[in-house]
């Protein structure tokens, strides 16, 4: 309990403090209550920074369950080998975000990077990946989505294998194969558990920071200036600190909401 | 000014070794200078009895590490990198800077030849903040202009001699390497992230006659005459830059640089001991100030020097003291250069192993030049008047990046900046 308080409570309860107050590096800090929250209601770059959130978070979170599952799935049915793949597929997300960032970095840039090369070879014409407000939020989901699909496909396997065989049986009797017995048997068995990949995954997308800010720092213009970016900004470069904490703070109900609203969508899809 | 100029009373109680077994935190920005302290502070360790625990991180993390540990008081950094030019105001108002004036006149505590005199004024005019010495300078850097001087022979086009070349030449260079297929090559890069790429800018806008500041001290951006640096900064960017400039800071423009992947660009005189590593780079770039506006005459660019200084929190602030006076010593500063630290001493600028040093390669003897014309003319001004300077640079980065992205006409964009400028004052 003393833990709990020292380690959640005081910290939240510090930053919620802080959100109230107009606190700028070398200026007194003032009590405002809601003024900073206010401002943030009015505040296009908020918006944006929102939008933009709200935007990788379901473009990364989509591919993410779609890939992780099929990825899933392939893995149950291999017969040898599953071991090796699974170690393999462990691969990614154990890397550092520092390491993924400057990796995209490296092959992504359009001037020097592999990516344009390779892409040169097969007769497609460069592209600006990171370095375009068009491509920018795709790119940022496609990397994440390299990393992190193979861990929801891991939950997937685990789901998978651990459903009853009796009932694919009974679907292969009654004729079930191919699409008709992943839509009408797999899936609906395995919705549990893709929400609950959903819900681990969400969290960490909405909170979703390191990589962006080694790649574009919320750049080019504002195009990837997510919630987390705007705030560290505001706080540690222009030392904006009540405000940024109020930005985290809307964040953290952002992340909070989410995750309610996923445990009752876990609870319609339980059987 | 410069009451930290007076030397100590006298030698007196002096000692190198009197803080013998202590050990003192040092906070570095990732940098050359500090790139070169990794190897040296054994040294220093070695002539005090002082151990040390330096980090090193990038300058954002740098910063961010820096205010939250400042912020808390916390005694764990007594020795940290600053750029007074940039956050002076702000971290002095913080409480967060150690006054080294009395530390600068206590017998005891400095050495008697640590001379303060001896620095640039201009650089410890700059480390003054509200009557404060706040930090040491330790080294002395703006931006210059590189170009390719074979490429540029190539192509029979002649080094631009005023920023109102920049353009046309630009554009000979960009027919030239589609007539000789030296299609890897751009014309330009330059800084494209919208925090950092003023420190460039500020030389397109002033020489053409600009000012980020109109004369009753509002922001200017939108003013006639500071509106076509602004435009053509963003023109070559966008016409004559690499893909995905807008992503780009020094890293970039100076491993494109050193592969030999564009014909010009203006970046940090701190870059070039990185930029001549590369193979034949030393033989075939020129280096020079950037050029003065033909019609204004003007010629102002960015210079600055970041310092060290000791924390307000430091519970050993003597020791820390000691490395201060240790690191900026003309024997350490003249090691410095190798690692294409330009010294801030004047004895050192001025004394045998620099010249020597210059005098092995005609690009170094350019670039020592260049830098002696930047002290001279340059201003550490390149924002519109406030003290929350990161913003506001942000917000100047922020008008360039919306010009290149065709989001905005340089007029409006420099208009709206100039509102947005106006609340920080």
């Amino acid at each position: 309990m003393l833990f709990a308080v020292a380690m959640i409570v005081f910290p939240f309860g510090y930053a919620l403090v802080l959100s109230m107050q107009d606190f700028v590096f070398g200026h007194d800090a003032h009590f405002v209550g809601f003024g900073n929250y206010v401002r943030m209601a009015g505040d296009p770059q908020v918006r944006l920074a929102l939008v933009l959130t709200v935007e990788l978070w379901l473009v990364s979170l989509a591919l993410q369950l779609v890939i992780g599952t099929w990825l899933g799935l392939l893995l149950a049915r291999m017969r040898r080998g599953r071991g090796l793949a699974r170690a393999v597929l462990v691969s990614p997300f154990m890397l550092p975000p520092v390491v993924v960032g400057m990796m995209a970095i490296v092959i992504l840039d359009p001037s020097f990077g592999i990516a344009n090369w390779l892409l040169g070879l097969m007769g497609i014409a460069p592209r600006l990946f990171l370095a375009s407000p068009d491509t920018v939020i795709l790119t940022l989901a496609g990397i994440d989505t390299w990393q992190w699909a193979p861990f929801v496909a891991l939950i997937v396997l685990g789901g998978y294998l651990s459903l009853p065989s009796d009932v694919f049986e009974a679907a292969a009797i009654d004729g079930a194969a191919g699409w008709r017995r992943f839509r009408y048997v797999t899936l609906p068995l395995l919705a549990p558990t893709i929400v609950t990949a959903a819900v681990l995954r969400s969290v960490d997308l909405l909170r979703f920071f390191d990589i962006i800010y080694i790649t574009t720092a919320g750049g080019p213009g504002y195009a990837s200036t997510t919630l987390n970016i705007l705030a560290y900004r505001r706080g540690f470069e222009f030392f904006d600190i009540g405000y940024a904490t109020a930005t985290m703070v809307a964040l953290a109900a952002v992340v909070f909401g989410t995750t309610l609203a996923f445990a009752r969508i876990r609870r319609a899809v339980r059987w | 000014m410069l009451a930290a100029g007076a030397a100590p009373a006298g030698a007196q109680g002096f000692d190198w070794q009197s803080h013998k077994g202590t050990t003192i935190n040092l906070l570095f920005n990732n940098h050359p200078w500090s790139q070169a302290m990794r190897d040296l502070t054994k040294e220093f360790t070695a002539k005090t009895g002082i151990e040390t625990r330096m980090d090193i991180f990038n300058e954002e993390q740098f910063r961010a590490r820096l205010a939250t540990l400042m912020q808390a008081h916390s005694p764990d950094i007594d020795v940290y990198m600053s750029l007074a030019s940039r956050e002076g105001q702000v971290f002095d108002r913080s409480g967060w800077f150690a006054d080294l004036q009395p530390l600068a006149k206590n017998a005891a505590a400095t050495a008697p030849d640590l001379n303060l005199p001896d620095f640039s004024k201009g650089l410890m005019d700059s480390e003054m903040v509200n009557g404060k010495l706040v930090a040491l300078p330790i080294n002395m850097e703006g931006p210059l202009f590189y170009w390719r001087k074979d490429i540029f022979a190539k192509c029979g086009i002649p080094e631009p001699m005023a920023e109102e070349d920049l353009l046309p030449t630009a554009e000979k260079l960009k027919n030239c390497a589609a007539a000789h297929d030296m299609g890897m090559v751009t014309p330009w890069a330059g800084r494209g992230l919208r925090g950092i790429l003023n420190y460039s800018l500020t030389a397109f806008i002033n020489n053409l006659g600009g000012d980020f500041a109109t004369p009753d001290g509002k922001p200017g951006l939108c003013q006639p005459k500071t509106l076509p640096g602004l435009e053509l900064y963003a023109k070559l960017l966008k016409d004559y830059g690499p893909p995905g400039a807008l992503n780009h800071t020094f890293t970039q423009v100076v491993e494109l640089l050193g592969q030999g992947r564009i014909a010009m660009t203006y970046e940090s005189s701190n870059e070039f001991a990185n930029i001549v590593r590369f193979p034949n780079r030393a033989s075939d770039l020129g280096v020079k100030p950037f050029p003065p506006g033909r019609a204004s005459g003007i010629n102002k660019p960015v210079v600055i020097g970041w310092g060290i200084s000791v924390s307000a929190w430091s519970k050993q602030q003597e020791a820390a003291w000691m490395f201060l006076q240790w690191a900026t010593s003309p024997e350490i500063e003249a090691r410095l250069v190798d690692a294409g630290v330009a010294p801030p001493r004047t004895s050192v600028f001025n004394g045998p192993t620099f010249k020597a040093w210059t005098a092995q390669l005609p690009i170094r003897q350019a670039w020592a030049d260049s830098l002696v014309t930047v002290a001279r003319i340059g201003t550490s001004v390149y924002q519109s008047p406030t003290d929350r300077i990161p913003e506001a640079r942000d917000i100047i980065g922020g008008a360039v990046q919306q010009i290149v992205l065709g989001q905005a006409s340089a007029h409006d964009a420099a208009c709206a900046a100039d509102a947005e400028l106006a609340k920080l004052q």
